[in-house]
């Protein structure tokens, strides 16, 4: 890849009270690569995606946009600037519709009076072709509050979503849990789609195995650092995941002292 | 077939649970008190009642759907009333209702910014307020009780802002029913209303969604505290005089609606038509409780029995209609 | 190893022993009232250990994450059914019998809360009315007096005399808050206690039965309130219908400065007391300065709000997620 990079970390460093999430962490994401994030449980991967996409303040280090120092973090930034992220556990309130999901956030509006009312239509109309596009059941429609769908139809909406709205980076964080091999499949399509669109994806999961097959690149994370970074046509997967079980060794021995 | 129906009623809407004992009661105590209570001068004054406790729940309704909690809002309530009669009696009641829904808005914020600032649970920090201006209140009267003597209460502006009557019903009802309006078209039909819900939902998600989570709180605080000011405001012009403990134990009132008329306390899930529906209730027993001669100390231990009891039918009738 | 003085910063009472040492050391200063006479600090400890009990209560209550509003009108029925309960069953009848309608009161809110799902907010907002209202309707609005046997009855002095000149609220304050020190921190029950505030989910999968556990911990805290109740007119047996209103304004303050955390699973009995005995001590410094009485409420509301901010900052500081 070619120029600045889309994304770039410096030195990031995070801390929970006490507890330190992300270890002086440097990483360079472009445009048009499907990079994967892997590690084990805990290891960093959800909090560094999280800062990325602006739900937690680094307590140090440098982040940097398209070639601009970023300076504030908060998600409706990240969203401006097109960072779209599926979030593994957040994303959906179980009280509102799909429709209103949806939207929540950049709710398209109709003035009247000068007042901001709520365009209903386009938001029906939207999420409607949305939802049966990723084959949700026919029975539910955008009005339907998402306490009704499957964990497969949620992260369904939220794929969508991110898919729908034009963006210059989609996260997915496990985006194939709770799915069926042919969601799963779909997703895969998907992500690569994007990338072949020129969006930068990163993909993260905990299966090395599967990420290899779609990744340019593959990132991984061990308690809270960067322990590896490789072209997935320079590491094959089983080498990459022997260096993983290293990685887990080493946490061991470190928490034993 | 019509028992499915039903079922898929009381899924969609919180509020029905409500409406029916509102049903219930209305047709008990007009059937049992001899005209006594079913009658147009009764209905006015429950009405009235029910204006004042409505605005003020209203508001809560708001907070709570927030997912947070409001319980300072009887002193708010208090302190609008005494800035408003304090000030009607020497300028134009327009401005003294202006100052007096100000300071119920500065009371909001207070609360709000404090919650927000500190990520402090919010029942601590209004119970903190209800007692601090609860406690101003009472030292700004001295004890004593402020009044508006009857030659004073005229005028367009000292009418409108619920020292008179419309058709036989206080003004403060128009004042009651603009308000819901606005705040129903506000909370179904914008983005801040769409927010508002989202925030109650799931704070975390809203926020991972760009929402900005602290300033919807703070708007439903400030937006709480204004309403209950003009409450206070409202029913200080009614009755013309104004003392420390106007409100006192208002805001256990006006939770208990929101409860009654089926918000759920942990957020996301408001109804105001049925916040509303539950103030009625609450004002409607006690009113049935005055014409039939009961002595007033029942009416608190009503109320109590009443609020859990109602609670406790409200979840159940849900539960029976999510059973297939 | 912690020494005992990191322990005392990390333990949750710290912001209360803080707030202690303050005070004494502004009314030291700035003393309207003869702050050291033994006769001023005599009345402040006794109507601390008053509240000291009821806030005690609620603080067990708050580390379960629950939160209980009707202490004070437990605290006024159970003080005015002893009165009443008096001269038809005798001072030990009465007590016991006080004591049970408390107990009942406590478990039925418990049963409600756990039972039937419902905040507890709610359900112990509809005990503050409901207890309330059974004083009013019970008594009429005015509740008798003790009679002259009564008041000297070995009973009434056992929990109202004075020993060595100290009330005996003081040492059944004390007493009990050891006994329940031992019993939050060195029992099963409390260890299933601090575990159902702290992780319900994972306590249950541990096979606690919190809903056991909270039932019971809403009837302590209740017959904490009564206890309360009847310590206090044990020592004055005259009263009125409004005894303990506004109470458990009082007593949640007194648990929050305390460091109870509403995020249930940590906070302290000692530091209740602490809060209790704060309170107090404003209350009567407002009194003897001559303020307005309604401005010890306004007091009340600035310290609660000021301790729960500092106190939440402490413990994030030591780590917590709150």
């Amino acid at each position: 890849m070619s120029g600045t990079p889309l994304i770039q970390v410096k030195n990031l460093q995070l801390y929970f009270g006490a507890f330190h999430a992300l270890k002086n962490v440097s990483l360079d994401f472009n445009a048009g690569e499907l990079i994967g994030l892997v590690g084990d449980n805990g290891a960093g991967k959800t909090t560094l995606i999280r800062v990325l996409c602006g739900i937690h303040k680094p307590t140090s280090g440098e982040v940097w946009f398209n070639g601009e120092r970023v300076e504030k973090f908060h998600p409706k930034l990240a969203i401006d600037q097109g960072i779209e992220t599926i979030q593994q556990s957040v994303g959906l309130c179980d009280n509102l519709s799909i429709a209103r999901n949806f939207y929540l956030g950049r709710e398209p509006v109709r003035r009247i009076f000068g007042i901001p009312i709520l365009d209903f239509k386009k938001m029906r109309e939207m999420s409607t072709r949305v939802i049966r596009e990723f084959g949700l059941r026919d029975n539910v429609s955008a009005d339907d509050e998402v306490e009704r769908l499957s964990g497969g139809e949620r992260q369904s909406v939220k794929i969508g979503r991110a898919v729908e709205f034009k963006n210059r980076v989609v996260i997915m964080d496990e985006p194939t849990n709770h799915l069926s091999v042919r969601e799963r499949e779909h997703v895969n399509e998907l992500a690569v789609a994007l990338k072949e669109q020129g969006l930068l994806v990163i993909y993260i999961t905990h299966d090395i195995f599967q990420v290899h097959k779609l990744a340019d690149r593959i990132i991984i994370m061990e308690n809270g650092e960067k322990i590896e970074d490789a072209a997935t046509s320079a590491m094959t997967a089983d080498a990459l995941e022997e260096v993983i079980r290293q990685g887990g060794r080493k946490v061991e021995k470190r928490e034993a002292v | 077939m019509a028992a499915q129906g039903f079922k898929r009623l009381v899924r969609r809407h919180s509020e029905i649970g409500i409406f029916l004992i509102a049903g219930l009661l209305v047709v008990f105590f007009a059937t049992s008190s001899d005209g006594r209570w079913a009658n147009l001068y009764n209905f006015a004054t429950i009405l009235q009642v029910t204006a004042t406790l409505g605005l003020m729940t209203l508001g809560v309704a708001l907070v709570i759907g927030t997912g947070e909690i409001d319980i300072s809002v009887g002193s708010t309530f208090g302190m609008g009333a005494l800035v408003y009669l304090w000030l009607a009696l020497r300028i134009d009641p327009a401005i003294a209702m202006l100052a007096a829904v100000t300071v119920g808005g500065l009371i909001g914020a207070f609360n709000g910014w404090l919650i927000t600032k500190t990520g402090t649970p919010s029942l601590i920090i209004t119970l903190g307020s209800l007692m601090i201006f609860r406690g101003i209140a009472i030292a700004l009267t001295d004890g004593f009780s402020f009044s508006i003597p009857y030659a004073a209460r005229g005028g367009f502006t000292y009418w409108l802002f619920g020292g008179g009557d419309i058709l036989g019903f206080n003004t403060g009802l128009i004042w009651l029913l603009v308000s819901l309006v606005v705040l129903m078209i506000l909370l179904r039909a914008t983005p801040f209303g769409n927010r508002l819900l989202a925030v109650g939902g799931s704070a975390a998600s809203a926020h991972s969604r760009g929402v900005r989570v602290d300033r919807i709180k703070f708007s439903a605080f400030v937006i709480c505290g204004l309403l209950a000011g003009l409450a206070g405001g409202l029913e200080a012009g009614k009755l013309g005089f104004a003392d420390g403990s106007m409100g006192r134990l208002m805001e256990l009132q006006a939770i208990a609606s929101c409860v009654l008329g089926g918000c759920l306390l942990a957020g996301g899930r408001v109804s105001l038509p049925g916040a509303l529906m539950g103030a009625f209730v609450l004002s409607s027993i006690q009113s049935y409780l005055v014409v039939m001669g009961v002595r007033p100390q029942w009416f608190i231990l009503t109320l109590g029995v009443i609020v859990v009891a109602a609670a406790l039918g409200d979840r159940l009738l849900r539960q029976w209609a999510v059973k297939r | 190893m912690q020494t005992p003085l990191q322990a005392l910063v990390r333990s949750q009472s710290f912001g209360a022993v803080i707030g202690v040492v303050l005070m004494l050391a502004v009314f030291s200063i700035v003393d309207f009232s003869g702050w050291w006479r033994s006769q001023t600090l005599a009345n402040v400890a006794h109507f601390s250990a008053i509240l000291g009990l009821v806030a005690m209560g609620q603080a067990l209550v708050i580390i379960t994450k629950e939160i209980d509003l009707s202490v004070g009108s437990v605290y006024g029925l159970t003080g005015v059914a002893f009165i009443t309960f008096e001269p038809q069953y005798g001072v030990g009848g009465a007590i016991i019998l006080a004591l049970l309608i408390a107990a009942l009161v406590g478990a039925v809110q418990g049963l409600l809360v756990v039972k039937g799902k419902l905040p507890s907010m709610i359900v112990t907002l509809g005990g503050l009315f409901a207890a309330r209202g059974l004083i009013y309707v019970w008594t009429g609005g005015s509740v008798n007096n003790f009679s002259q046997a009564a008041r000297i009855n070995p009973l009434t002095r056992l929990f109202g005399g004075e020993l060595f000149g100290i009330e005996a609220a003081i040492f059944w304050m004390i007493g009990l808050c050891i006994a329940l020190n031992i019993m939050l921190w060195g029992t099963r029950f409390g260890n299933r206690l601090l575990a159902t505030g702290g992780a319900q989910d994972s306590a249950e999968s541990r096979g606690v039965r919190s809903d056991h556990v909270k039932i019971a911990t809403f009837t302590l805290c209740a017959l904490l309130a009564g206890f309360a109740g009847i310590v206090t007119l044990a020592d004055k047996p005259q009263t009125h219908v409004t005894l303990g209103d506004l109470m458990e304004l009082e007593a949640i303050a007194a648990a929050v400065i305390g460091g109870c955390l509403l995020s249930g699973g940590r906070g302290s009995l000692v530091g209740a007391v602490l809060g209790a005995f704060i309170i107090t001590s404003f209350r009567y410094e407002l009194i003897a300065l001559g303020a307005p009485s309604s401005w010890f409420i306004t007091f009340v509301g600035v310290v609660l709000i000021v301790a729960v901010i500092f106190n939440q900052s402490l413990a994030r500081r030591a780590g917590h997620s709150v």
